[in-house]
């Protein structure tokens, strides 16, 4: 149908997503997003992914005292540190299209119920990851990781501000290696 | 569309290819559609996906860049 239609090179994927055995992103096309009309101002779009990354990090932040595995440990840590670092230059970004003094507080728009990406509270993944294995806890940080890169690859597509579309992209590139580092540590602990 | 078109294999990728197409291009530089429907759609799909059910894809294709790598499921 789409050869057909002018697109010059279309490959379809053998076995469909039955076959498919690698990362799955859940939940509807404007996911995360759904708050936003479909020409949300860029702004916004910053200030969501703003406030998924801080629901991100409060959770990677707690994580760590549930767990005794040190890699796990590291890893978690690291990942808040990431986290900051995307706030940062959401931040950075978010200030210069609203043209707010450098240095002045950023925050994002806030969830409902410190929901975090894929609908999950907080405080319901914390009490979750109580007394499970290890590798069911990166199970479900690998199911975070790639609904956050879903999002930012479809942020990334919207809008025309060419920064933004930078950004978004560095930040889907940063969940992608998030997830290969949570990957690698699960075949490890398999 | 010639009829002969209706004779064309279909390039096919296995898991392993398009595991390994996505994690050596930036998603800004293929098209990855979901042409299931969209409560599979919402079950699980590839990261990135864009859902376009069958149904839909040809009113939805002006919104891809034909010159890019395409890959459906």
């Amino acid at each position: 149908m789409l050869s057909t239609a002018g697109f010059r090179e279309v490959y379809s994927m053998e076995g469909g997503m039955r076959a498919w055995d690698g990362l799955a992103a859940t939940g509807a096309p404007d996911a995360g997003m759904s708050r936003f009309p479909e020409e949300a101002p860029v702004e916004e779009l910053i200030s969501l992914a703003w406030s998924l990354e801080e629901e991100s990090r409060k959770f990677y932040t707690e994580l760590p005292s549930l767990l005794s595995d040190q890699d796990a440990v590291g890893l978690f840590h690291d990942l808040v540190i990431a986290e900051e670092h995307h706030q940062s230059m959401l931040a950075d970004l978010g200030r210069r299209l609203t043209n707010s003094a450098a240095g002045a507080a950023f925050s994002g728009t806030g969830t409902p119920g410190d929901v975090m990406e894929g609908g999950m509270k907080i405080s319901d993944a914390l009490n979750w990851v109580r007394g499970k294995k290890l590798t069911d806890v990166l199970d479900l940080a690998i199911s975070l990781e790639t609904n956050s890169y879903d999002l930012y690859i479809k942020m990334g597509r919207r809008g025309s501000d060419a920064k933004a579309k930078e950004l978004f992209s560095l930040l889907s590139a940063g969940e992608k290696e998030h997830l290969e580092r949570l990957a690698g540590l699960l075949d490890r602990k398999l | 569309m010639s009829i002969i078109d209706y004779f064309k294999p279909i390039p096919t990728m296995n898991v392993a290819q398009v595991r390994e197409l996505l994690s050596r291009k930036d998603p800004s530089e293929y098209n990855l559609i979901d042409v299931r429907q969209p409560r599979e759609y919402e079950r699980a799909h590839l990261p990135g996906a864009r859902l376009m059910p069958v149904a839909e894809l040809l009113s939805l294709a002006d919104t891809l860049d034909p010159n890019k790598p395409t890959l459906a499921y």
